[in-house]
């Protein structure tokens, strides 16, 4: 079985080799063929799926529902605003600290969530994701408070949409190749022996709250440099990117998608941003739209798109092999 | 610092915790029997306040008009209640927590643009009905009478809830149903109409906390995400599903939010999450709750 599972992998990562590299070339021509307003578009979509793969790291391979990763994302790009408009601070130093900001404060929040399972989890990070959006809001002599922080330029250099979208195709491109890595090394195995079995996982002497906090710091990170890469090229951010209504979003694309793959989160982000641009166009009702696709998703497509594809294929496949095996 | 502040301060804590336990008892009872958070429950709460303003400002009676609208709204939440049990979370009771999660959550989006919708972004507010219009003197401080009303209410919910759950045959079914769904079901009692009205019964107690609120803040967009989240500190602390829980939890956080206030306005809220910290490194189920199975 075990044996059978990992030739399956090897096959499908050759036969996905090719489309793979098909889709990077048409990022990489993407600047030059759609208009500025679709590569805006582009660019947002890019950093939301780099923060729902990030969600999806917990919810899809670790089996935990954290309804408060926003908070990651927004305080990754407080932190490179605030460096950048009040200390002058180097911008790729910025990103780093964002980064780091972000999962320090996840190893805070992640040590006393990883004690919880269930539902107790996604109630614990919504609330610890509200305490960090309250502290932000509130504090306006440091944070700006509603107002937000404006003017958060990046370097020459990247002034331009065309640069600056290059610089987050790499961010989110060579995230992705790690956090890829991640889930389908040991350690990843480890996540979705603890999602599928904690007892018997617990039994291997595997130290499940450890694992977790690990999980949990690295997810927190990813939010936080989806966040800090973003803010320079919207060049503000406000406290609405760290509330629950933004953490709902990986969630929804994920479930989109569909949480068992890994790039199930991505098409539902990208779905989701395409979607959100168009629907701005002719009403600001955005939130009952996305209620109402949330609802329908939820009855007519349980598991998401990329499950339901997988499963057509397979069936078809298995079709194949009857009528094979009857001529 | 004298001794009468702190007792003002106490007696506010207190009007508070009320008002959190009148959400939180409603939002704990549906957790507990029907296994549903429903993040929409805040929501439920805000519309209940809207509809409550709607009412009190179109029937204009003097005097009870505020009392009036108040059991009104609590009707009318009560029918909302059926319509999202009996047409969505019906469907979704074999489905995983965390679709149910998103299904309610769905519905919170969509509340939020209905009362924008059908209200706009304004702040409302009702006067404080007759009698609780002054302020009574504390210690010579003056405390609205009105917190003395929401107090009031908040225990005869208390004591309602606990008459219901402890005392009646409907209440041995809910406790029973909590612990083993299937049992109960075997038992030839039906569990569907069970969760409808537990379900109804949630929305109604939304509905009228809503509705108090009203005279007592102002009524405005965002008050429903402000006040569930406190409810989940709520609950959290004091054990989900449980109603000495719930109760004891309401009073922690709305004792350490008042004291919080007077002492660092900016961190109050941070000081009730450093209390949900610290029970839940000691008791991860909260303090009455008990571990998930």
């Amino acid at each position: 079985m075990m044996q059978r599972s990992e030739v399956g992998v090897n096959n499908s990562a050759v036969k996905r080799g090719w489309w793979l590299i098909l889709l990077i070339i048409a990022f990489l021509i993407a600047p030059f063929v759609i208009s500025k307003f679709y590569l805006t578009i582009l660019c947002e979509a890019l950093v939301m799926s780099l923060f729902a793969i990030s969600f999806n790291l917990l919810f899809g391979y670790m089996g935990q529902l954290s309804f408060g990763q926003a908070a990651f994302y927004g305080l990754g790009g407080y932190v490179v605003a605030m460096l950048v408009t009040k200390l002058q601070f180097n911008f790729w130093l910025s990103l780093a600290a964002g980064t780091g900001m972000a999962g320090l404060v996840g190893l805070i929040v992640g040590y006393f969530c990883v004690r919880l399972r269930g539902i107790y989890f996604s109630i614990l990070t919504l609330a610890f994701g509200q305490l960090i959006f309250v502290i932000i809001f509130k504090w306006h002599k440091f944070t700006g408070g509603d107002d937000g922080i404006q003017g958060v330029f990046p370097p020459e250099y990247l002034r331009s949409i065309e640069a600056y979208y290059y610089l987050i195709f790499f961010v989110c491109a060579i995230s992705a190749f790690i956090l890829w890595r991640i889930v389908n090394s040991p350690f990843g195995q480890t996540l979705k022996a603890m999602r599928e079995n904690p007892e018997r996982t617990e039994f291997l002497g595997i130290h499940i709250a450890r694992y977790q906090l690990i999980a949990f710091v690295i997810a927190a990170a990813f939010a936080g440099l989806a966040g800090a890469v973003w803010v320079p090229f919207y060049r503000s951010v406000a406290p609405s990117y760290l509330t629950w209504i933004k953490s709902g979003e990986p969630v929804m694309a994920a479930i989109l998608g569909g949480p068992s793959t890994f790039f199930g989160p991505v098409l539902g982000m990208f779905i989701m941003t395409f979607v959100h641009s168009y629907i701005l166009g002719f009403t600001h009702f955005w939130p009952v739209i996305m209620g109402t696709i949330i609802l329908i998703i939820i009855f007519v497509l349980p598991g998401g798109i990329l499950e339901f594809a997988k499963v057509k294929i397979t069936e078809r496949r298995e079709k194949a092999n009857i009528a094979k095996g009857q001529t | 610092m004298s001794f009468d502040v702190l007792f003002n301060q106490f007696m506010s804590g207190i009007a508070r915790a009320a008002l959190l336990f009148l959400v939180a008892s409603g939002l704990s009872l549906t957790f507990g029997v029907l296994r549903v958070l429903n993040f929409a429950h805040g929501s439920l709460y805000m519309l209940g306040a809207f509809i409550t303003y709607t009412i009190w400002k179109t029937i204009l009676i003097p005097v009870v008009g505020f009392y009036v609208a108040t059991f009104l709204a609590s009707l009318v939440m009560g029918g909302i209640g059926i319509i999202i049990e009996f047409f969505l979370l019906r469907r979704l009771y074999a489905r995983g927590w965390p679709e149910q999660l998103l299904a309610t959550y769905a519905i919170v989006l969509i509340i939020t643009d209905i009362v924008k919708w059908g209200w706009g972004g304004e702040f409302l507010s009702i006067p404080r009905p007759i009698p609780f219009k002054g302020a009574v003197s504390l210690f010579g401080f003056p405390f609205p009478s009105y917190n003395f009303f929401v107090i009031l209410l908040g225990l005869i919910v208390v004591i309602f809830l606990w008459w219901l759950v402890y005392k009646t045959r409907l209440g041995d079914i809910i406790r029973a149903a909590a612990h083993d769904r299937e049992m109960v079901s075997a038992l030839g009692i039906p569990i569907p109409w069970l969760f409808t009205w537990i379900f109804v019964l949630g929305s109604i107690i939304a509905g009228l906390s809503g509705a108090v609120t009203a005279p007592f803040g102002s009524i405005a967009l965002g008050m429903d995400i402000e006040i569930i989240v406190e409810c989940f500190a709520v609950v959290v602390i004091g054990g989900m599903g449980s109603l000495p829980g719930t109760l004891l939890g309401s009073l922690i956080v709305g004792l350490v939010y008042a004291f919080g206030i007077m002492f660092k306005p900016e961190l109050a809220l941070a000081f009730i999450f450093m209390v949900m910290a610290a029970v839940l490194i000691i008791r991860p189920w909260g303090i009455f709750g008990r571990p998930e199975r």
